[in-house]
């Protein structure tokens, strides 16, 4: 059996608010997961896009399948055998007497009809990327505003809360400060250096 | 028993190896600094300079993003409205059916790459302006596009003699990525001025910023002047 505090009193912890800091920390930063992946994928994908299409493999390829004769429909159809699509085209549109458009959802077969000449463009999605990037640039609007809002007072949250969690050398009173200044340091120095906006 | 000697040990292999990086990358970057060059070389009639600063140079365009419009020809509209006495709208036949203008011309990022000696046809602005008949009032144009986005561009910039709608790219249709069936090419502007996937214009007295240019993007966009940022 435990002995009794001196006197026979228990004595009361102090209260320190670490506890509880650290418990909300951790659920947030579990909860931050699946978003933080969202966003920080997208962002170094979609902060390279003058070196690539963050959201489609692009493709262009010729094919020469000789003079295409008939109406539009007669055309296509002709077409459509040669690249052995059974895909119906969304749309067949005649812009010239000898340029005929096949478009599918992510692909126009250009069919100039008197030389037979096929240009073959279109777009594969990437499709993971494609979404988080829809999800980033908030193209979808309607609530994921206030979703990418809520994400961002939470990665406040973890910064702030972060800060005070560790007591001692570690934490702010020590190395944890000068790691936070070396942190600020970079965008400052950056700005300084670069002349900024 | 000795073990038998190496014809080439491992520090000369990773020199020979260096030697060779170092003599291919050289001599590929001199190769492709002198092409660069002649072609960096002289001014436009207006005196600029060909490439403006800070621009490296592509051979085709890059394809940007943005929000995809419809593709679909048979689809299209053109609506041209505001400050004009005859809003109208056309279909893409209509546009075919106008005076087609085939031009050569260099395009600007903002994320500085240029392309030189780009060919498209399409329309010239100033001709669906002058079919709208443009009030006095009008200053400035912005270009409505897919999913709400626009830019916005000085009505004399506009209406310059190289700016098009145009339809095609390199002697073919416009490819997927660039905004078919018609963009807005306005080549002495940065190029995110070119809407893609263009469905209006619209003549406006006032100034009305576009997607970019109210999220930190400069509002004018000039590439000589490097209006990159607000």
């Amino acid at each position: 059996m435990p002995e009794a505090p001196e006197g026979g009193k228990r004595q009361a912890r102090r209260w320190s608010p670490r506890p509880l800091l650290r418990s909300l920390h951790r659920d947030a930063g579990y909860f931050a997961v699946g978003l933080t992946l969202v966003y920080a994928l997208s962002g170094l994908a979609v902060n390279h896009i003058a070196e690539w299409d963050p959201n489609f493999r692009n493709y262009e390829a010729t094919r020469e399948l000789g003079p295409v004769p008939g109406d539009d429909d007669t055309a296509s159809r002709a077409v459509l055998a040669s690249f052995g699509i059974t895909t119906a085209p969304r749309e067949v549109y005649r812009a010239a007497p000898d340029d005929l458009e096949i478009l599918f959802d992510h692909r126009t077969l250009h069919v100039n009809t008197v030389t037979g000449h096929v240009l073959d463009e279109g777009q594969k999605p990437r499709f993971l990327l494609r979404v988080a990037n829809w999800l980033h640039l908030n193209r979808g609007k309607k609530q994921w505003t206030y979703i990418a809002d809520a994400y961002a007072v939470g990665l406040l949250f973890l910064a702030i809360s972060g800060m005070f969690m560790l007591p001692g050398k570690k934490g702010l009173l020590g190395r944890g400060a000068l790691m936070v200044l070396a942190g600020i340091a970079i965008p400052a120095i950056y700005v300084g250096l670069s002349g900024g906006p | 028993m000795p073990s038998p000697q190496p014809a080439m040990r491992r520090r000369e292999v990773l020199y020979a190896v260096g030697g060779a990086l170092v003599l291919a990358l050289g001599g590929g970057t001199y190769v492709l600094a002198s092409e660069e060059d002649v072609r960096r070389a002289g001014n436009r009639p207006d005196g600029r300079p060909r490439v403006p600063p800070n621009q490296y140079l592509l051979k085709a365009l890059r394809p940007m993003g943005g929000s995809e419009g419809d593709p679909s020809p048979g689809a299209w509209r053109l609506k041209v409205s505001g400050e004009v006495e005859q809003p109208f709208e056309m279909t893409f036949a209509e546009l075919l059916a106008m005076p087609q203008v085939q031009q050569t011309c260099d395009v600007h990022c903002v994320t500085k790459w240029t392309v030189l000696d780009s060919h498209w046809t399409g329309v010239r602005i100033a001709d669906l302006a002058a079919r709208a008949k443009v009030k006095p009032t009008a200053r400035h144009v912005v270009f409505e596009a897919a999913e709400g986005y626009t830019s916005n561009v000085l009505l004399a910039e506009a209406l310059a003699p190289n700016a098009l709608l145009a339809h095609r790219y390199e002697g073919n249709p416009l490819p997927r990525p660039h905004g078919p069936p018609v963009r807005a090419l306005v080549p002495d502007l940065y190029f995110w001025k070119s809407a893609k996937w263009l469905t209006g214009i619209r003549f406006t007295a006032g100034d009305q910023p576009g997607f970019w240019e109210v999220r930190g993007y400069n509002n004018h966009a000039d590439p000589w002047k490097e209006e990159r940022y607000a």
